[in-house]
């Protein structure tokens, strides 16, 4: 308990520092939302497939940028808790990208009654 | 009061690191949520009480303790007495002090860390007069209290190593990461001058307690891998001289560490003790237990100082009188309840306290919620329920981009908070918490919420 406490005690702080930017990411998917809503259908369904696409592309990018951007690199991976650690990054990466990339495909895919 | 939070945004909008940005990205999803959960708020059952609380030290274990203290308690007045402006994230010297961070990323600012309600007196302690129940400041005004948390820190007795001066770091090949985040910062310029050509280095330890004792070790670590990187380690002979018998006083960790030593080509002297330093001619004497004296020449020297309680805890009543901790004039708590063991109404958190190993900030994370807990008890009338087991934990730095993540109790064992956790294994996470993910961890302390 006390480390998952820790753990979004630890995110939160991140938050605070990153807040312009996560502010910046949330007007943009509230305004894609609101695009994807505004006229016709959006195209939820039809939209999934390439976003799930973007979201994967972007997931193997933050794989592989991370430990180099944190100043290290995929040799210094020691053990699967470095690995799982990399993959639960690179996959916060990828839902926040299908989070954007979504309504995005769904408009582009919309139908007009 | 500013609002903190308001203000490490503005701090940090403007700042063109891109890879935070793209670091940022992760942790949208989760924080938003614990946004709510964590917003600061009075204890539901906080315990009415007219108590006067005195707060000598406004580091890590004073602010962690006024925040806590000021949610659980309803009607006490607080008062926090330092002079100290500057808030340093100490742990982070030793990235600084090795060119990996820069020392901005070490500077904040008590005020946003401070809880509102709490009076500030911007002066030092000059006398603790615990059988008056009061402290006296440098200007001379005495404060009386009810209780009383001795959160002072450490002195770093630099004045022990003849002709050291701690003005002089940066120059000369001198270096020493312990005094300050410009110390640490000289001391990357230092390191990064010795590394472009190379030569003798000198690494120490003292025989005292140490905050963060890995701290001497990371930094030669790091040394070794600068040397490495900038191809001159072969040109170079690097020397570590310990006071001690040992290096570290984790038996599983200091055998490690020397096993990684002499793969890497660092003999280590033991029982050598660096008594005086010639900064201008670069010679440096260590001393034996025996007495004898041995002088050598160096291009580049770390110097760890001995390290005790501050005059003013160490003049005190409230020291240790006999053992191990009394040369040291430490502070006097039992080492579970952290209560003083002759003034009842007296708590000791972090460095200053006179228990075994423990002099780190991972420690007063631990500890504060127990001090505050315990002295809550206490003013409460009762008797103090919560235990402290001496949780020690320390990122060690092993190269840039891989450190060991070694947690431990009052009797060395080994105490990986997670499970999974291999604390003698090369990796990436625990680099990652050091780099990343500690910082965050040490302001949601002092902030009071872990
Ligand atoms: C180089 C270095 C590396 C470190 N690395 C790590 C690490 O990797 N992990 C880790 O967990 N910890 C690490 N630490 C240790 C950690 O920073 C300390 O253990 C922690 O800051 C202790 O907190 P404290 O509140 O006891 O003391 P401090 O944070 O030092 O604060 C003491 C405060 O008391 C004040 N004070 C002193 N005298 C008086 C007086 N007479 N009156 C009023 N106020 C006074 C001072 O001004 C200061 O503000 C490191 C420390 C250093 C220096």
């Amino acid at each position: 308990m006390y480390d998952i406490w820790l753990a979004l005690n630890i995110l939160f702080e991140l938050f605070l520092g990153y807040l312009p930017l996560v502010a910046a990411i949330v007007v943009a998917w509230l305004v894609l939302m609101a695009i994807a809503f505004g006229r016709g259908r959006p195209g939820w369904r039809r939209g999934l497939g390439p976003a799930l696409m973007l979201a994967l592309l972007v997931a193997i990018a933050a794989f592989l940028a991370i430990p180099s951007l944190t100043k290290s690199s995929l040799s210094e991976m020691g053990y699967w808790v470095d690995w799982a650690n990399l993959i639960a990054i690179a996959l916060g990466f990828g839902g926040v990208a299908l989070a954007l990339a979504w309504p995005l495909f769904a408009t582009l895919r919309r139908r007009f009654r | 009061m500013t609002d903190p939070h308001s203000r490490r945004h503005t701090q940090q909008a403007f700042d063109p690191d891109r890879r935070r940005l793209l670091f940022g990205a992760t942790v949208l999803p989760l924080a938003a949520g614990a946004g709510l959960a964590l917003a600061p708020r009075r204890a539901s059952a906080a315990l009415k009480t007219s108590a006067r609380i005195v707060i000598a030290g406004s580091g890590l274990g004073g602010i962690a303790t006024a925040n806590r203290l000021s949610r659980e308690l309803d009607g006490a007045k607080i008062t926090i007495v330092d002079r100290k402006e500057m808030h340093n994230y100490q742990p982070g010297y030793t990235l600084v002090a090795t060119g990996i961070w820069p020392v901005e990323k070490v500077v904040d600012r008590n005020a946003d860390l401070h809880p509102s309600g709490i009076e500030w007196v911007r002066e030092m302690v000059a006398e603790f007069d615990p059988d008056g129940n009061a402290v006296v400041t440098d200007s001379g005004r005495r404060i009386e209290y009810d209780f009383l948390v001795v959160a002072t820190g450490l002195h770093l007795d630099y004045a022990q190593i003849e002709g050291m001066d701690v003005d002089a770091i940066g120059s000369n090949g001198l270096a020493s990461v312990y005094p300050s985040h410009l110390a640490a910062q000289a001391t990357w310029q230092a390191m990064d001058a010795f590394r472009a050509k190379g030569g003798e280095a000198l690494m120490t330890l003292p025989a005292t307690p140490l905050k963060c004792a890995g701290a001497p070790l990371k930094m030669t670590f790091m040394l070794v891998d600068r040397l490495r990187e900038a191809g001159t380690r072969s040109a170079s002979r690097v020397e570590f001289h310990s006071a001690l018998g040992n290096v570290f006083s984790v038996e599983r960790i200091n055998q490690d560490v020397l096993e990684r030593w002499e793969a890497l080509d660092v003999p280590v002297t033991f029982n050598s003790k660096l008594v005086a330093i010639d900064i201008g001619a670069r010679r440096a004497s260590f001393t034996s237990p025996e007495g004898e004296r041995t002088e050598l020449g160096y291009d580049f020297i770390h110097v760890v100082p001995p390290m005790r309680a501050p005059d003013v805890v160490k003049n005190s009543p409230l020291p240790w009188q006999e053992g191990g901790f009394a040369a040291g004039g430490w502070l006097e708590v039992d080492k579970e309840t952290l209560r003083h063991r002759r003034y009842p109404n007296v708590f000791g958190l972090g460095d200053i306290n006179g228990t075994p190993r423990g002099k780190t900030a991972a420690t007063v994370k631990k500890s504060a919620p127990i001090v505050t807990r315990n002295l809550v008890d206490v003013i409460a009338g009762k008797e103090p329920a919560e235990r402290f087991d001496g949780y020690t934990s320390c990122p060690l730095l092993l190269r840039e981009g891989s450190a060991l993540l070694v947690e431990f109790d009052y009797e060395g064992r080994l105490t990986p908070s997670l499970p999974m956790i291999d604390p003698l294994q090369d990796s990436y996470f625990a680099w990652l918490m050091k780099y990343r993910l500690l910082k965050p961890a040490y302001i949601a302390v002092a902030k009071g919420r872990v």
